[in-house]
C-alpha cells in the first residue's frame, strides 16, 4: 500500500506518470476557495456524460462550504447519487484499476483519501438472443459482455437471498472480475472453498474470457470436459438450483457450470421445456447417437477387415463390390474422410456466414460425390463417414465432440490393428478412463458408476417435474429435497 | 501396479495380433459349395460371388458371380487347385449353400464331411442339399433373374419351400450330422435339381427372359440310411414325413368329400410322438385350418356337414401317414422320424439290443398307431359354396 499525497496537484503529476503519454486519461483541477480539488477519469471507460452532470456540480455545490470540504462532497455524493458506487480509498495502488474500470476519482488538497466513484461507461451490447444454443422452446435470452448484466440475468431468475455471488479479482494486468454463484443453502462449502484457492492461485497477467479460466479449474487431463460452458442464463440457473456451482468472469458471454457429470453434456435446457416423454425419447437418441459416432468406422474397419464373418451375407457381398478398385486400405480411406470432415467443420466455423453456401458445394458435391466417382473411397466409405459426423454434431458442446472424435480415432486405430478384440479393449480403457475422472468430489459417471436410483429420474429418462422430487445427489448432500418438502428460509 | 496394467493392455493388443488382416476387396467369397465324385477322388466347385463390378454402374443385385472347380484325392487336394485358379484368397465364412451329387451320398457322407466341420471360419449353418439327377456343380452356376446371385436362390427356395410347398425340408449342415451320428436317427436331405438346358441357366440370357427357360426346381426328400443314400422318397411321403417330423405348420391338402375334391389348409399342425412300449408308439397329429376350395354343392352353413368333412379328412390324412409309415418301414427301411431315437431315451437299456438290427428287423416291425385329429374352424370368406353365392 502507497499513501496518498496530500497535495492534489502532485497525485494528479504522479496519475499522470502512471499511465505516461495515453489520451484518454483525463484530469482536471478546480480550485475550490484555496484548496484544490483534482478529478481523474479515463474517457475511454467512463461515462463522461455522468461525470459532468454529477461530480462538477457537487463540487459546485459544496464548494461554497470550504471547511471540511471532503467529507461534504462524500456525503453528498453518497446521498444524492443510487445508481452508482461511492467508495474512499487511501491505496495509491489502487488507482489505476479504479480509472481503468471506469470509475472517476476525487482528490482533495490535504486529505490522503480519495473519494471513488462508479462512472463506467456502458461499453456492451445488449441481451440478444443465444446463436451457440439455439433452442425451439424457452427462453431465448443469453448473457453479454457485460458482468453486471449477466449478474441480473441470473439474479432475476432466482429471487432468493441464498444465492450469493463472491466476487474474486483475477488476472495481475486485466484484474478480472470473476464471480462465483451459488445457492449458499445447497452447494457445499468446502467446493465453493476450493474453487476460490484455485482461483486465487492463478497468477496469470490475463483473463480474457472463461475459457482462460476453465483450465486453471479443471483437475484431470482428458479429452471431455469436465465443466460445461454455456451463454443461456436458463441453463446457469437450471445448475444452481442443482446445487452447482456456476463461475461468471467478466467480459465474457459464457459462464461455467460445475461439477458436471457424462450426461449433463447430452442435456439441453430445452429437456426441461418439453414434454418429458418426448424428452426422454430425444435422450435415448441422444446415447444411441454417441454410441454410433465413437463406434461406427472402428466396428466397419474391424469387420470389414478382420472379422468379415459377423457380417450378413447379402451386406458382406455389397461391401466387398463396393470396395472393388478402391486403392486404398480401409483403414486410410476412413482416416482420409475422417480428416476431410473435420477440415470442412472447422472451416465451416471460421468462414462468415454468407460464404457457406460455396462451402457446402465443395464439400458435398466436389469431395464426396467425386472422390466416390473417381474410385478413390468407396460410398460405404462415405456413408459410414456422413452418419458418424451427424451423429457427432447433434452434441452442442464443442469440448464434448472433440472429446468423442480424440476417442473415435483412438478406436479406429485399435480396430486398424487388432480388429474387434482391439476394439474392445481400446473401450475398456475409454471405460477405464471415464471412471477415474471426478470433479469437486463427484464422480463423471455418476449417477450410473455409482448407481443412484433416485437420480435416474432425469438422466437418460426424463420424469414429469412433478415426479423429479431430489436434486442430485451425487452433487451435494446438503439439502437435496427439491419439491414436497418444506422449504427452509 | 500402473506399470502392470499398463503392459497387460499392451500385451493384450500384441497377442491379438494383426494377422488375420486382410482387406474386403482382396478376398473371393465363397458362398455355394459342391461336392461331386470324380474319377479319383473329389471334384470341387466354389461359388464365388463378388467376382466382378459392372462397369456401368454399382447398384446393389449386380453381382455377378464365378464359379471355379478343381479335382483331388480329398477336398484339401480339391481346394489346392481351385486356389491355383483364383486371382483373391478364398474366404469360407460365408457359405450359405452345399451341394452333393447322389454319388456322394451313395459313398457315405462321413468321408468328406470332415473339412467344412473343421474348418474354424466357416459356419456350420449352411443350407445342404443332394442334387437330383444333374452334376451338383451345375446347379451352381443356374442364375435367377429373381435373386442376385445362385446361392441365395438356393437358399431362398427352400426357405419358401418348406412354408409353401412342404415337401421339402430345410436342413443346415450341424442338423445333418447330428443326424448321421445320433443313435436311431436316419437323416434326410432335400433334393434339388434343374429343369431345361444348364448351358442356357448359367448364362445372363437366363436372366433377360421373362419366363427363363432353365430354372431351379427343388425336389423331394433323399432318404439316407446313416450316412448313406438310399433312395428319394415322392412328393406325397416327403410331406408325411414333414408332418410326422413336426416340420410344418401349414399344408395344403387335397380330400374327397362325396365326389367332390375339397382342398383345406391347415395353418397350425402339431404332431405328438409317444413312446408307449419298446415296440408300441403312438402318434397324434392335430391341426386346426379352413376349407380353401370346394368345386360343387355343399351346404357348408350346417353344423353336420363340416362334422362329417373333418371325420373325412382326419381318415384321409390318416390313411396317408400310415402309408407313408409303411413304406419307410418296410421300402426303405429307414427310420428317418427317429423312432429308434426316442425309444433309446426311454428304454435305455432295451436299446442296446436294437442297436445292431435296428434298420433291418426291428423298425419295420414297430407297431405304430396313427391318431389324427383335424378340424375345420372356417370356410374361408364364403360361407356357401359358390354356387350359392352367386343365386
Amino acid at each position: 500500500m502507497v499513501a496518498i499525497n496530500k497535495n492534489a496537484q502532485e497525485v494528479l503529476t504522479e496519475t499522470k506518470n502512471l499511465y505516461r503519454q495515453s489520451g484518454d486519461l483525463n484530469t482536471r483541477l478546480i480550485k475550490v476557495g484555496k484548496k484544490n480539488v483534482g478529478v481523474i477519469f479515463m474517457e475511454s471507460s467512463s461515462s463522461t456524460q455522468t461525470i459532468s452532470d454529477f461530480i462538477i456540480k457537487a463540487i459546485d455545490y459544496v464548494g461554497n462550504n470550504p471547511n471540511g470540504l471532503f467529507k461534504n462532497l462524500y456525503h453528498h455524493l453518497k446521498n444524492n447519487i443510487f445508481n452508482s458506487q461511492v467508495l474512499t480509498t487511501k491505496d495509491f495502488t489502487e488507482f489505476s484499476y479504479y480509472i481503468s474500470a471506469g470509475f472517476t476519482l476525487i482528490v482533495v488538497d490535504g486529505m490522503d483519501e480519495a473519494i471513488v466513484l462508479e462512472t463506467r461507461a456502458q461499453l456492451d451490447r445488449g441481451v440478444t438472443e443465444s446463436t451457440s444454443e439455439p433452442i425451439l422452446r424457452g427462453p431465448k435470452d443469453s448473457f453479454t459482455e457485460s458482468h453486471a448484466k449477466n449478474l441480473g440475468l441470473i439474479r432475476k431468475r432466482i429471487k432468493d437471498n441464498n444465492l450469493w455471488f463472491d466476487e474474486i479479482k483475477v488476472g495481475r494486468r486485466t484484474k478480472t472480475r470473476v464471480s462465483i454463484a451459488y445457492l449458499s443453502d445447497v452447494a457445499e462449502e468446502k467446493n465453493i472453498k476450493q474453487i476460490k484457492k484455485q482461483l486465487q492461485a492463478v497468477n496469470v497477467d490475463g483473463i480474457l474470457d472463461t475459457g482462460n479460466i476453465r483450465e486453471y479449474l479443471t483437475e484431470q487431463s482428458s479429452s471431455f470436459p469436465q465443466i460445461l460452458s454455456t451463454e443461456r442464463p436458463d441453463v446457469a440457473c437450471q445448475a444452481l438450483l442443482n446445487g452447482k456451482i456456476v463461475i461468471m468472469v467478466e467480459n465474457s458471454p459464457f459462464v461455467l457450470i460445475l461439477p458436471n457429470v457424462f450426461t449433463d453434456f447430452m442435456h439441453t435446457s430445452e429437456d426441461q421445456f418439453q414434454k418429458p416423454f418426448n424428452m426422454t425419447f430425444t435422450r435415448l437418441l441422444k446415447v444411441l447417437s454417441l454410441i454410433i459416432t465413437l463406434f461406427t468406422p472402428a466396428v466397419y474397419i474391424a469387420i470389414t477387415t478382420f472379422d468379415q464373418a459377423v457380417v450378413p451375407d447379402q451386406l458382406l457381398i455389397s461391401l466387398a463390390i463396393q470396395r472393388e478398385g478402391v486403392p486404398f486400405p480401409t483403414a486410410f480411406e476412413v482416416i482420409l474422410l475422417m480428416t476431410v470432415f473435420e477440415l470442412l467443420r472447422e472451416s465451416d466455423i471460421r468462414l462468415p456466414a454468407n460464404m457457406g453456401a460455396s462451402m457446402s458445394i465443395v464439400g458435398a458435391l466436389v469431395l464426396g460425390q467425386a472422390a466416390v466417382d473417381a474410385g478413390i473411397v468407396s460410398p460405404i466409405a462415405v456413408i459410414v463417414i456422413a452418419f458418424t459426423s451427424i451423429c457427432s454434431l447433434i452434441f452442442n458442446d464443442p469440448d464434448f465432440i472433440n472429446g468423442i472424435r480424440t476417442w473415435r480415432l483412438i478406436f479406429i486405430l485399435a480396430a486398424t490393428f487388432f480388429g474387434l478384440i482391439g476394439l474392445v479393449a481400446a473401450v475398456l480403457m475409454f471405460l477405464i478412463k471415464l471412471s477415474s475422472l471426478e470433479t469437486l468430489g463427484t464422480s463423471f459417471l455418476a449417477p450410473f458408476s455409482p448407481l443412484n436410483l433416485d437420480a435416474q429420474r432425469d438422466t437418460i429418462l426424463r420424469f414429469p417435474m412433478p415426479r423429479i422430487l431430489k436434486r442430485p445427489e451425487y452433487i451435494n448432500q446438503k439439502n437435496v429435497i427439491k419439491q414436497g418438502g418444506k422449504y427452509e428460509k | 501396479m500402473k506399470n502392470k496394467i499398463f503392459i497387460l493392455l499392451v500385451l493384450c493388443f500384441i497377442l491379438c495380433g494383426c494377422s488375420n488382416y486382410r482387406e474386403l476387396n482382396d478376398l473371393a467369397i465363397v458362398t455355394g459349395v459342391s461336392i461331386d465324385k470324380a474319377k479319383e477322388g473329389y471334384k470341387l466347385s466354389f461359388l464365388i460371388a463378388n467376382s466382378q463390378k459392372p462397369q456401368t454402374s454399382s447398384k446393389e443385385g449386380e453381382a455377378q458371380t464365378t464359379v471355379y472347380s478343381g479335382q483331388g484325392q480329398n477336398l484339401t487336394e480339391a481346394i489346392k487347385t481351385i486356389e491355383a485358379k483364383s486371382p483373391k484368397q478364398l474366404y469360407y465364412g460365408h457359405i450359405n449353400v452345399v451341394i452333393i451329387s447322389e454319388e456322394v451320398g451313395k459313398d457315405g457322407f462321413l468321408k468328406i464331411a470332415d473339412l467344412l466341420l473343421r474348418d474354424p471360419e466357416t459356419r456350420k449353418q449352411f443350407y445342404i442339399m443332394q442334387a437330383r439327377d444333374v452334376e451338383a456343380k451345375d446347379i451352381l452356376k443356374i442364375v435367377s433373374p429373381l435373386e442376385a446371385f445362385p446361392s441365395q436362390n438356393i437358399a431362398t427356395l427352400i426357405q419358401s419351400n418348406q412354408q409353401n410347398q412342404s415337401f421339402s425340408v430345410e436342413i443346415n449342415y450341424s442338423l445333418f450330422l447330428g443326424q448321421i451320428i445320433d443313435e436311431g436317427y436316419d437323416p434326410i436331405l432335400p433334393s434339388i435339381t434343374i429343369k431345361g438346358d444348364v448351358e442356357d441357366g448359367s448364362k445372363e440370357k437366363n436372366l433377360e427372359s421373362t419366363a427363363p427357360e432353365t430354372y431351379l426346381k427343388l425336389g423331394p426328400m433323399a432318404i439316407y440310411r446313416d450316412d448313406k443314400f438310399i433312395a428319394y422318397a415322392t412328393e406325397d411321403e416327403s410331406q408325411n414325413i414333414n408332418i410326422l417330423n413336426d416340420n410344418i405348420d401349414d399344408i395344403k391338402y387335397n380330400f374327397q368329400y362325396n365326389d367332390m375334391l375339397v382342398a383345406y389348409t391347415s395353418d397350425s399342425l402339431k404332431t405328438k410322438i409317444t413312446v408307449k412300449s419298446p415296440s408300441n408308439l403312438e402318434i397324434k397329429v392335430s391341426s386346426t385350418g379352413f376349407i380353401s376350395e370346394i368345386n360343387g354343392n355343399v351346404d357348408l352353413e350346417k353344423k353336420e356337414t363340416i362334422k362329417k368333412m373333418q371325420e373325412k379328412l382326419s381318415n384321409s390324412v390318416k390313411k396317408d401317414l400310415e402309408k407313408t409309415l409303411k413304406s419307410l418301414q418296410n421300402k426303405y427301411q429307414a427310420d428317418v422320424i427317429g423312432f429308434g431315437n426316442m425309444i433309446y431315451k426311454k428304454y435305455p437299456d432295451k436299446w442296446k439290443k436294437f442297436e445292431k438290427n435296428w434298420n433291418e428287423t426291428y423298425f419295420p416291425d414297430l407297431n405304430i398307431e396313427v391318431k389324427t385329429d383335424f378340424t375345420i374352424e372356417a370356410s374361408g370368406s364364403l360361407d356357401q359354396t359358390i354356387k350359392e353365392v352367386l343365386t
